[in-house]
């Protein structure tokens, strides 16, 4: 299935590049403790402070992936080859979004209970309301990320371009990320800020639905 | 014909690479294509695997334009170009696995396996390809191309980074594909090394195939 055949590939290749996880996963966890010393030791909001800290850390390790990811597609043209195979290009979108997916939420694993002792904030009975808040947002950072790596595919300031793209495109998804993740940590619901969950999975849908028309087209026009 | 290329041309900002190539194969046909350095057999073979799209001219691949039909053109396509096309982090056994199966080729790691064996690989068909020599991506690179059995073969410049004994080997790889009926175009600066096996020679110069 090319589906999972496409995910357990670049997963496989993010796993066996140890350099590339050390850099991601220091880098998120760097980032949290920095933001944690500036804004402590005592804190005025340690909620907010917080989910805007871990979603900060979320967003840039979120960048560095998705650049990795695409230079895998380049470096020896693996990613010709897949085009070449004649799969189908929107199995082929989901597989790396899966695996897109899949490391963001390996970071998040391990950015957030860095987060919750640095800014003493969470307990176990949100942390279900708050993964399903995390899938949803990294759900849409991976589907969104995937479309526009492929679109920055082959050109000189690739990451450049994928920031510039993807910044406006999540700014929904990570108003709603901090917004829903305050909530939960400052008083231990979602329900005061609900309907932010319904604008992230718009987004979501949005991102996984436009690929569908668009991946194939922005895979051939990348050349 | 298997693949027929018109009045292909294709510019890089204000350089016209391909002026009008033309080029057509037939089932089994096996055709070198020559040509001095720059003078675009790369940017033809990238046109004519259907990765590039040419800016005028058409490019039909078993009788269909592959823009109707993208995948079913690419299947029948191998390709081998300058880039060896494969993920240096993976084993040779799981590139061609991934690609096997992304093309659909009945079990495809035996048929790799078989592959690789081939090109003398086998001791390292579960090693991770980072550290291996320039002859080595090159063998995978051609297992590659050569896994779904395709009916028309591109090959550019093959036998770069081969021995003798690779080269042996691809060569009777090739001669196989030719007697079931694939269709070969080479792209090569040395017309020995392809042997017996070429039928016709065609040189790309100025943008321009001539016949030879």
């Amino acid at each position: 299935m090319t589906l999972i055949d496409v995910a357990i590939k670049d997963i496989r290749l993010h796993a066996r590049d140890a350099r590339f996880l050390a850099t991601l996963l220091l880098f998120s966890a760097s980032l949290v403790l920095i933001l944690s010393v500036a804004f402590g030791p005592i804190f005025q909001e340690p909620a907010r402070e917080a989910a805007a800290t871990l979603w900060a850390a979320l967003f840039f390790a979120g960048v560095l992936g998705l650049t990795r990811s695409l230079d895998l597609e380049g470096e020896s043209g693996g990613g010709d080859a897949v085009r070449l195979a004649g799969a189908d290009p929107y199995s082929i979108f989901l597989g790396k979004t899966l695996a897109n997916f899949l490391l963001l939420a390996a970071v998040f694993t391990l950015t957030l209970p860095i987060a919750s002792v640095f800014f003493d904030v969470g307990d176990l009975p949100t942390l279900p309301t708050l993964v399903g808040v995390a899938a949803l947002a990294l759900l849409g950072y991976a589907a969104w990320g995937t479309l526009f790596a492929a679109l920055a595919r082959g050109l000189k300031a690739r990451e450049l371009l994928l920031s510039v793209l993807l910044f406006p495109s999540l700014v929904p998804l990570w108003i709603g990320a901090v917004k829903c993740t305050n909530a939960l940590w400052a008083g231990g619901s979602i329900e005061p800020v609900r309907d932010w969950i319904k604008v992230m999975a718009v987004a979501d849908v949005l991102g996984l639905a436009l690929a569908a028309f668009l991946y194939e087209l922005i895979q051939e026009a990348s050349e | 014909m298997i693949l027929r290329a018109s009045e292909v041309q294709k510019r890089f900002e204000s350089r016209w690479v391909l002026r009008g190539a033309s080029l057509a194969l037939d089932r089994g046909e096996f055709v070198l294509l020559q040509g001095p350095n720059g003078s675009g057999k790369t940017t033809f073979a990238r046109i004519l695997a259907t990765l590039l799209a040419p800016d005028r001219g058409s490019v039909e691949i078993e009788g269909a334009m592959p823009e109707k039909n993208r995948r079913a053109a690419r299947r029948a396509i191998g390709f081998a170009s300058h880039q060896p096309l494969l993920y240096p982090g993976l084993t040779p056994l799981e590139n061609l696995s991934f690609f096997g199966r992304l093309a659909g080729v009945p079990a495809a790691e035996s048929r790799a396996a078989g592959l690789l064996d081939r090109f003398l690989l086998t001791p390292f068909a579960r090693t991770p390809m980072e550290h291996f020599s320039r002859g080595m991506f090159q063998r995978v690179a051609l297992t590659r191309a050569l896994l779904p059995e395709p009916r028309l073969l591109i090959l550019d410049e093959p036998y770069a980074g081969l021995d003798d004994e690779g080269a042996a080997t691809l060569n009777q790889l090739l001669g196989e594909a030719k007697g079931k009926g694939a269709a070969t175009l080479l792209i090569a600066h040395e017309r020995e090394r392809a042997g017996a096996l070429v039928t016709r020679t065609a040189v790309l110069r100025d943008g321009v195939v001539e016949a030879s």
